[in-house]
């Protein structure tokens, strides 16, 4: 049976390459939502008082 | 070699199956919202209604009355307001315009409505009314918040200025599309005459001098698309009559409108391809991208794990080479 043990400085390394994974993908999520969407104008279309022939 | 390759791919493993939770629930919260400058219209008809005539205050059956209806969002009031609020709030300025057979205005309702654009919540601030009258919502008006539930929920009446429950009556299938039915009865009750009257000369206080009340009520169907809470379909059953007064002479009340509002066959379908394409990004952000994302980070550490292992199997042994067979010489 082929044992799989982890020397101290592979752990090391396995942590650190997870940590870096977990901070870019944390560092994404935020960077979108604090970005959000724009606003836009409001639209120059009147509130209408004759029925359109389609939407 | 094999173990740098497995390192990185250790990290994307952890990268994907972190944005798999964070986009489901701190994104997608986050980013799902109403846009503040969303303009939409909506012409619903209601065929073989009743109708009065106010130059003889009598009701007749005419082929059509069609209900204009469109929401525009002001962006500069909803940044005004989100000053104070510190939520993102949109303003839907509203206008409810009924057209009679003839063409000409039954009546027109104006409202303003303020809410969260993530929640649906209603917002309070000055200018929240109904045809010009100050009111305070405290349910939903138009819209169902995202990932709607099956319940029962609280929605505001523009005509008498009451929020009441609508009720979940279940799941039904519309034109192909999952929908929740919802539905709200609002009894027979006297609500304000509209500002703007069909007939000119007569005003809401001219006609309360007369002694005459407006009375109204209404059973309200909608089917909502429920990861969008968009409804794709709408329908009224609604009742109107003016009570009492001498304008009506001898009679106790008439008939000021009856009908059955549908929304019109085209709108369906604009509204249902609108809404299918908006529920494709909510599964996106909700659904696919998510359980996609967990998948690939478990693939990718499972390779990963496997490059580790393979990097560490004992390698073949050292310095035993086959000697190269000498030449055979008889």
């Amino acid at each position: 049976m082929y044992q799989f043990r982890l020397s101290g400085g592979v752990r090391m390394r396995a942590l650190i390459a997870a940590a870096t994974g977990l901070a870019v993908a944390l560092a994404l999520v935020l960077t979108i939502t604090a970005l959000g969407s724009p606003t836009g104008e409001t639209s120059p279309k009147p509130l209408l008082t004759t029925v359109p022939a389609h939407p | 070699m094999r173990r740098k390759a497995s390192l990185i791919l250790l990290a994307l493993a952890v990268f994907f199956a972190a944005l798999s939770p964070l986009l489901r629930w701190y994104a997608f919260p986050r980013l799902a919202k109403i846009p503040p400058n969303q303009y939409q219209d909506m012409v619903l008809e209601a065929k073989d209604a009743t109708l009065l005539d106010y130059a003889t205050m009598q009701a007749r059956k005419v082929p059509k009355v069609t209900i204009v209806q469109t929401l525009k969002g002001n962006v500069e009031e909803s940044e005004k307001i989100e000053k104070t609020a510190g939520k993102d709030v949109v303003v839907w300025d509203g206008l409810s315009y009924v057209v009679g057979p003839d063409g000409e205005m039954v009546s027109q309702i104006p409202e303003r409505y303020i809410f969260d654009a993530h929640t649906q919540e209603p917002v309070h601030a000055t200018g929240e009314m109904v045809d010009g009258d100050p009111v305070r919502r405290d349910g939903i008006e138009f819209k169902w918040p995202f990932l709607t539930e099956k319940r029962d929920y609280e929605y505001f009446d523009a005509q008498a200025r009451v929020t009441a429950p609508i009720h979940y009556k279940g799941t039904r299938d519309f034109r192909g599309v999952d929908v929740y039915y919802f539905e709200q009865t609002i009894p027979w009750t006297k609500v304000p005459m509209p500002k703007t009257m069909p007939v000119e000369g007569v005003t809401p206080e001219s006609i309360a001098e007369t002694g005459t009340t407006r009375w109204y009520t209404t059973v309200r169907k909608f089917w909502v698309e429920p990861l969008t809470g968009a409804p794709v379909y709408g329908e009224e059953i609604h009742e109107e009559e003016l009570r009492g007064g001498t304008l009506l002479g001898d009679r106790d009340k008439v008939t000021a409108f009856a009908g059955h509002v549908k929304m019109r066959e085209d709108y369906i379908k604009s509204t249902v391809d609108l809404v299918n394409s908006n529920r494709t990004l909510v599964l996106l952000m909700t659904s696919y991208l998510p359980w996609g994302f967990l998948i690939l980070g478990a693939l990718l550490l499972a390779l990963s794990l496997y490059l580790e292992a393979r990097s560490r199997r004992p390698a073949d042994p050292a310095g035993v080479e086959t000697a190269a067979p000498e030449p055979v010489s008889a």
